[in-house]
Formats: structure tokens, sequence, C-alpha cells
């Protein structure tokens, strides 16, 4: 047995959302349970009620229309990582997603556990971030969008409330084809979360370059937007790491020292711009 | 207490259980399966791997409530009438069993492995066993495992290593 709750699987986001409410803070949503069902093993976290949101048919979804891809925060990250058209409009994600744990932590785990659940070091976060995706969230007064970069507040913070329930991950499509790149650091070669990883996206008309940060500051930090028109990759990674190193705090823990976390940063940034100027979308 | 009914390696089961059981500590303990062993706890080690659906899950981090309406399968749901699969072969000839401990996972995880594809390629090989942790082998025989029970799967291929 782990922990003593009760576990209830409603059929539509209503009912979800009515749940949570009745049970004020002492419920905790629960999607593929990779990192609830460990926190409440480790004694960390202890709801008295689960709310499994894998029932609701509306969450399963996986859509890819012409102006957004649309995820349902019941999808498991095995179908966007082997989705081909998630791989062919947002490279980053499909990287991302096929990076966290392993097939059998795929089958389960969500995208919107992934950000909902607001480690530093979430994989799909500074993707998210660099596409300006959004999330379709369900409270008590309806539905909202929210950022994913008004998201993250700190560790394992997020700006939802006890009584929201994300309902799925929107991410528009770039004016221009958007050339994006993930990358990840990591102790092994196999499955391990990230000692630092980056993103980067660049909308291939406007020539706009995103980069976001993760695992170097309380939460996935998304940088300031850097013009590349007329800039060699030496100099637009010269002028990521300078951004990077005013809007990060690493820190030491089990994965790393913060001075590996400084070293490393600069070299995940430039190789992330060559990568992106191999595929033609700098200088 | 929530009432569920599954089958498990085909067969019809119908029974009660509490919200905080594990998937593992159902297989374990209520339906005496032993074969699927317990590891970590928190999904790293894969040894409780089952498939849910077809699906490879680490049973640790599954609820027991879940199985509610689903084919179940466990390492006891290979061999048939006593006759080993393909692949429990394959495990056997290749040398990949050592202590034991992950073969049950290892060999569900490629069982899954080659539902989806009867050619897998090295790459991928890895990927649906890199969720499994084994300290003995080194790998290099579970690899060869599982390419002769994909050969083995292919019309028209001997399967001989
Ligand atoms: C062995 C192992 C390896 C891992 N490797 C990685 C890795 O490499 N990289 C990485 O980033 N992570 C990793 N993780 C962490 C975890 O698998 C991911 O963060 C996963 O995406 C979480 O999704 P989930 O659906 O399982 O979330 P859950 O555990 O179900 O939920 C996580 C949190 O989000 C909340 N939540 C979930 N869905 C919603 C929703 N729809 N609305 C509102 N709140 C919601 C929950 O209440 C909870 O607080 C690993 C975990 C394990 C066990």
């Amino acid at each position: 047995m782990i922990g003593r709750f009760e576990y209830a699987r409603p059929k539509s986001v209503e009912d979800a959302v009515s749940l949570l409410r009745e049970r004020g803070g002492d419920a905790a949503v629960y999607a593929g349970g990779t990192d609830l069902l460990v926190e409440i093993r480790n004694g960390h976290r202890a709801p008295a009620l689960l709310v499994d949101v894998k029932g609701i048919d509306e969450l399963r979804r996986l859509e890819i229309g012409e102006t957004e891809l649309r995820i349902g925060a019941a999808t498991p990250l095995n179908a966007v990582a082997e989705s081909r058209a998630v791989r062919h409009r947002l490279v980053a994600l499909a990287d991302a997603a096929l990076s966290i744990g392993t097939y059998q932590i795929r089958g389960r785990a969500t995208l919107a556990g992934n950000v909902c659940n607001a480690s530093p070091a979430a994989d799909t976060a500074p993707v998210l971030l660099v596409a300006g995706a959004e999330l379709i969230v369900a409270g008590p007064a309806g539905r909202r969008s929210v950022p994913v970069q008004e998201l993250f507040t700190g560790v394992k913070r997020t700006s939802l409330s006890a009584e929201d329930i994300v309902v799925e991950v929107r991410i528009p499509a770039a004016e221009g084809a958007l050339e994006t790149a993930f990358l990840k650091q990591q102790r092994i070669r196999g499955h391990d979360l990230a000692v630092v990883n980056v993103a980067g996206s660049v909308d291939v008309d406007t020539r706009r370059m995103a980069v976001a940060v993760g695992s170097c500051a309380p939460t996935p930090v998304l940088l300031d937007p850097v013009d590349t028109r007329g800039q060699s990759p030496a100099e637009i990674s010269e002028r990521l790491i300078t951004l990077a190193e005013k809007a990060t705090s690493p820190i030491s823990d089990v994965r790393a020292s913060a001075s590996y976390r400084r070293a490393i940063l600069p070299v995940l940034l430039r190789r992330l711009c060559d990568r992106l100027a191999a595929e033609g979308a700098v200088a | 207490m929530h009432p569920i009914s599954f089958t498990v390696n085909g067969e019809r089961q119908e029974l009660c259980v509490p919200s905080s059981m594990t998937l593992l500590e159902l297989i374990r303990d209520a339906l005496h399966l032993t074969g699927t062993k317990e590891g970590c706890s928190i999904g790293e080690c894969g040894a409780c791997t089952v498939l849910l659906d077809g699906t490879p899950v680490t049973s640790c981090l599954v609820l027991a409530v879940e199985a509610d309406g689903c084919e179940l399968t466990t390492i006891e749901g290979e061999a048939h009438g006593g006759e080993l699969s393909s692949l429990q072969q394959a495990f056997i000839e290749a040398g990949a069993v050592q202590c034991g401990f992950c073969t049950p996972g290892m060999i569900l995880s490629a069982r899954a492995l080659l539902s989806r594809t009867d050619d897998p390629g090295e790459d991928e090989i890895l990927e649906a066993i890199a969720g499994n942790l084994c300290r003995c082998t080194g790998y290099e025989a579970i690899l060869e495992a599982v390419r002769i029970a994909a050969r083995r799967r292919r019309p028209g291929e001997a399967g001989d290593a």
C-alpha cells in the first residue's frame, strides 16, 4: 500500500473539477502518476483523494490542426514522442518527450503532468516555453488559457489553484516555419534527469530566436528573445550565454555541482546554435 | 474498496481492492503470481514490468484499481501448456539469464517490442529495454536473445543465430 487515499475516476472535466472543489486542497489530480505516486511513497505528499483524469475522453486526444497542435492532458508521452506530425512540426518536443524516463514511464507519463509537476528539470518545459505554448485550464469559474510562461512560480510550484485541471496543451503554429532543437546533458546515456537542458526555436520568417534553459534556476527560464538577422552563430551564442548567465542561478545537488552547471550551460547553448544553424535557421 | 474485473493471462478475475494498493501488490500478494519482481518501487529498475492492455508498465507505479476492464499479462502468461515461448527459449539459448531477477520484466518489455515490430533496429531494442536494469549480464546476451526471437517471428527466415 502506498499511503492512504481514496480514488475517483470521473468521466468529465466538470465532474473532476467538482470533486477537486469539494475536497479543497486535499485532493490531487492523478494523470500518469509517475511523479505523484513516487512523492506519496516517499512521504512528501499525502493527498486524501486522487482524481484520475485518464477516464475523460476529451483529455486523450492529440490533434494536429492548421493553426495549432493540441495535446490532451491524459495523452501519454510515448504518443507525443512517436507522432510523426509532432516530429515534423516541433522536433524539439518529440526529442524532449523521448528523452524522458523509459518506455514504461512514457507509456503512463503525460505532457501536462510534466509541466504541472513544475520540476526545474522538466524536459518538456523549455520546449513549451520557446514554442509559446499555452495550457487550457478548467476551474470552478470555467475555462481559461494560461501561457506556459506564466505557469512556473517556484520549485514544484505553479500559478494553478488546487481546483484547476489542465485540459490540454496548445501550441500555436508560428508565422513562418519554426525550427526547433532540444539538448539535454545527463550523467549517463540511459534514463536520467537533466543536469542542464536547453531548447531553442527560430521563426524562419522573422529570424527571431527564443531560448529556454532548465535545471539552472528554481524554474525553467525563458531568455529574452534574440534578433538573429545579420548575426553569425558564434555571435548569437555569445549573446545567449550573457543572457543565460544573468537569468540563472545554478545550485549543487545530487546530479551536479553549481560550477559544473555553469560550465556546461555555455557549451549547450553553443551546440544549440550550431544545431539550428545546421538546419539553416540562423545565419 | 473498489470492485474490479479484469483478465490475467486470459483468465477472468473479479475482486475488491483498496484505493492505495499498487498493481504490483495485487499481482504478487492477491493473485500470488510471484514471477513479477519488486525492485526499486519507484519506476526506475523495471523488474515489476507487466503488460496492461499490451502496454508495458512498471506495476509499482500503477494502482490496482486501474486494472479494471483491462487485460493484464504477467510473465506467467508467456509459456503455454508447459511450453516456453520462443522469446523465453531465445533467452536460454543466448545465455541471457543469470540471477534472473530482471528476466520477467525484460521478457515482457521485449514481448511488447516484438508486438510493435518483428524487425526492430538496434536502437529500438535498446530503447525498449532501457527501462529494465540488469546487473549481471552486461546486456549483450539479452540483446542477442531479442534479435533471435525477432528473427524467428519473421516469415521465411530461419531463426538460428
Ligand atoms: C523512472 C522515472 C524517470 C523519469 N525521468 C524523467 C526525465 O527524464 N525527465 C523529466 O522531465 N521527468 C522525468 N520523470 C518525472 C515524470 O515522469 C514526468 O514529470 C511526467 O511527465 C509526469 O507526468 P504524469 O502524468 O506521470 O504526472 P503525475 O505524477 O500524474 O502528476 C504530476 C503533478 O502534476 C499534477 N497534474 C498532472 N496532470 C494534471 C492536470 N491535467 N491538471 C492539473 N494538474 C495535473 C499532479 O497533481 C501532480 O502534482 C521521471 C519519473 C520516473 C519515475
